[in-house]
């Protein structure tokens, strides 16, 4: 009798109905869970000014592409706001994943250089073959193709300068000023960058980029502001930076750069001027004829991984040139994947504890297996509808979702003991059970509106973080207003319902 | 049983009722304050807002000294190990380094000390670190306006608003004067926490304001004595479960929220149900008074 009623109510049918719905769609589309339980690398990218959708969608395309390149399988980027991007990529080993950020961070503006004159820049590269290795030159090869302008230009340049050295630039300083220690300065100017040429590597960066260098041999600061006037900003390399502070005094734009300690002062000059190469013009590409079709080769074995790495690095520049802003790294969340199952098995663990918890304390304040059932019931409904629904949208699963989902559950069993205490309404150690039906409603009425209002704010709260964070925490928010909307609108009411006929209405 | 005890409360002065949790609030406000002089932050800021990198080695035992040691030996990195542990037998170290180090060089030596470790990493920039803090601060005030804003509409009446509103504050004031005694860190997970708390404050607030106004049936004594009854199986329950989340689980944005809302119950209940019941059953009183 007491289940016909309680079975055939339309509140107890709708959280049925959404029960069995959740069921299917657990079973059959299951769940897909984020990265730090699958494992992966999230890499949280900042462009350096906020930007249209259509640049943000260029942004996604061409990032998309170059790492597509390196042959990592299920790259998600998502754009964030205007000025992030969140890159995400499943179970990958750390290699990998160190490959991936090195990638993002190798960006920027390119250009190529010859003789100090740029010939080529980002736009005019017009496709990127795959790293190979050629057994003929013993050397791993970046085919690519260039823009017929940019290749009649070369051609002209380079005539019969085989073996002359040209330079590939991504976010060279571009109008600075250097100060430099001796050192880097007789780096810049050795026959190491010259090569075969007839102009150093100085010459070379002041023509094309006018980038000053001036050696410091103790010059005041205001000497050295009198050289960089007409400079965007100062950089001092691998100089005592007491500088830095009177330059800034000076209304100056100062950066620091300083030697890393296994660095050797070459890469030292590569890392500061962001130079790849030099690379030597080879014969056939001295002949004045234009040639659109062109290679980069790096010498060593079929096994040198350090040489296949550079190629590589080579290709991920010539393709990055047509990214239209430059982007930062702001964040890496790394884990393994076998770390995240881990994970996974602690969370189901604390789930089922902490549903057995509030179970045996609801039983311990209540002494009556009627309350502590039906509300244990409605919990782990409410957490299957939620991960039902996750599945059906394919909400990705992460440690914060399942902290909210917990955080949900947790106000849900508020709610229901505020609706249980209501219909019982102890008063006084004395029980004076509703008599009336219409006291049952009012008292069901005032429950509600208890519910209601907490409901109310935890989604204003949770909505702020859905909608002012970059980071993993929406995944927070996200459950938690889903949990408290499944709440209110599906379980609570058949909780009300159940617990009316288990304990208001039987006397 | 636990539930007769709370009759002490019933049968409190008001007025007492109201000083006791201002006090706490007060001491809280010291802590923080201390905090304040001493660290220039209200509450330690982790390496999410501060910039810096954390990597993790899950089933790893060795002693944390040990381990800086051995890696500043071989880095010249200045490292910060700390050991964690879970009721399930997990447990492993969580090594920090500070912003601007070499991330990989560390990650070398720790691979070199524990070959089949596999770690988690985390590195964040000082610059995405100060945009999280702008959010996070930003996220909190604009979530307390809003609620403040539901909590008018709902009751339309100002010294109950007023108290719900003042309660949910001193909850988070505790929380983080905990926060501080603990030395937990502000992080995305614990700014999340502090929002959370919003919602689970004003739950109790509600129930609370919402019987002793409109439960007209009763007096004041009785309606208060079994919401006192009700809200405490609620904060029991809600405690439980944020209990075994804590304690089960070794991935450190549960165990952050976790604690965090932990703090932020215990403070619940006071400033609910003894604050918030004091303010209430004086403002009836003098209500009633003028009839």
């Amino acid at each position: 009798m007491k289940w016909k009623k309680i079975l055939l109510n339309g509140r107890v049918i709708l959280l049925i109905f959404f029960l069995m719905i959740s069921i299917i769609s657990l079973a059959t589309r299951g769940l897909t869970f984020g990265l730090d339980i699958s494992g992966g690398i999230s890499i949280t990218v900042k462009l350096e000014k906020p930007v249209d959708p259509q640049t943000m969608e260029q942004v996604r395309i061409a990032l998309d592409q170059r790492l597509n390149a390196l042959g990592v399988k299920d790259i998600t980027i998502e754009p964030w706001g205007n000025q992030f991007v969140i890159i995400k990529v499943a179970r990958v080993s750390e290699e990998e994943a160190d490959q991936l950020v090195k990638t993002i961070e190798r960006q920027g503006v390119f250009y190529a250089e010859f003789e100090g004159v740029i010939f080529a820049t980002g736009k005019d590269i017009l496709n990127v073959g795959s790293v190979s290795y050629d057994p003929r030159q013993s050397a791993w090869v970046v085919p690519f193709r260039l823009s017929k302008e940019a290749a009649e230009k070369f051609a002209e340049l380079a005539r019969g300068k085989a073996g002359y050295p040209v330079d590939m630039f991504l976010d060279p300083p571009v109008n600075s000023t250097l100060v430099v220690s001796k050192e880097f300065y007789n780096a810049l100017t050795s026959s190491e960058f010259m090569m075969a040429g007839n102009m150093t590597l100085a010459e070379r960066i002041e023509k094309a980029f006018n980038i000053k260098i001036l050696v410091y041999n103790n010059q005041t600061a205001e000497e050295i502001a009198e050289v960089a006037k007409n400079s965007e900003r100062v950089i001092l390399v691998d100089v005592n930076s007491d500088l830095a502070k009177e330059l800034k005094a000076l209304g100056l734009s100062v950066e620091i750069r300083t030697r890393e300690k296994d660095e050797t002062m070459d890469e030292f000059v590569r890392r500061v001027l962001r130079l790849y190469g030099p690379y030597k013009v080879g014969s056939g590409l001295a002949t004045g004829q234009p040639q659109t079709e062109v290679m980069i080769s790096i010498g060593g074995s079929q096994n040198d991984v350090r040489a296949r790495n550079d190629a590589q690095i080579v290709a991920v520049v010539l393709r990055s040139g047509s990214l239209p802003v430059k982007l930062s790294i702001e964040r890496i969340d790394y884990i393994s994947p076998k770390l995240g199952e881990n994970f996974k098995q602690q969370v189901l663990i604390a789930g089922i504890a902490a549903l057995l918890v509030v179970g045996a304390i609801v039983y311990l304040h209540y002494r009556r297996f009627k309350i502590a059932i039906p509300v244990m019931f409605t919990s782990f409904s409410e957490v299957l509808i939620i991960l039902g629904i996750a599945s059906m949208i394919r909400w990705n699963l992460d440690l914060p979702s399942i902290a909210g989902i917990i955080a949900a559950i947790g106000t849900g069993v508020d709610q229901q003991i505020v609706i249980t205490d209501e219909l019982l309404g102890e008063v006084g150690g004395v029980k004076r059970r509703s008599v009336k039906r219409s006291g049952v409603l009012k008292r069901m009425g005032r429950a509600f509106f208890i519910i209601l209002a907490s409901a109310t704010t935890t989604i204003v709260a949770m909505s702020f973080l859905f909608k002012f964070f970059v980071g993993g925490l929406r995944g927070f928010a996200f459950t938690t207003i889903l949990g408290v909307l499944v709440g209110i609108l599906i379980t609570r009411p058949a909780y009300g319902e159940i617990a009316k006929v288990l304990i208001g209405e039987r006397r | 049983m636990i539930k007769e005890k709370l009759k002490i409360l019933v049968e409190m002065e008001p007025k007492k009722m109201i000083i006791y949790p201002l006090i706490v609030f007060g001491i809280a406000l010291i802590i923080i304050l201390a905090n304040y002089i001493t660290t220039g932050s209200i509450v330690k800021e982790g390496i999410e807002l501060q910039g810096g990198s954390v990597i993790t080695l899950q089933g790893v035992t060795a002693d944390p000294d040990t381990i800086a040691e051995k890696i500043r030996e071989e880095t010249g990195i200045n490292v910060n190990v700390e050991r964690f542990t879970s009721v399930t037998g997990g447990g492993g170290i969580r090594v920090y380094i500070p912003a601007g180090e070499n991330v990989d060089k560390v990650r070398e030596a720790l691979k070199q000390l524990f070959p089949n470790v596999e770690p988690q990493t985390t590195v964040i920039g000082p610059t995405f670190g100060r945009m999280v803090k702008e959010q996070g601060i930003k996220a909190i005030t604009y979530a307390f306006i809003g609620m403040a804003i539901v909590v008018f509409l709902f009751f339309r009446v100002p010294v109950p608003s007023l108290t719900v509103v003042f309660s949910a504050f001193s909850d988070m004031v505790i929380a983080i004067a905990l926060m501080d005694i603990f030395g937990i860190e502000l992080s995305q997970a614990t700014i999340a926490a502090l929002l959370m708390l919003i919602g689970y404050s004003v739950d109790s607030n509600i129930l609370l304001t919402t019987r002793l106004l409109k439960r007209k049936e009763f007096t004041v004594e009785e309606a208060y004595y079994s919401s006192l009854k009700t809200g405490f199986t609620m904060s029991t329950t809600t405690l439980g479960a944020l209990a075994s989340l804590w304690l089960f689980s070794t991935a450190q944005v549960i165990d952050d929220i976790a604690s965090v809302l932990i703090f932020g119950l215990l403070a619940d209940f006071m400033n609910t149900w003894i604050l918030n019941a004091g303010v209430l059953r004086l403002y009836i009183t003098k209500r009633e008074g003028k009839k």
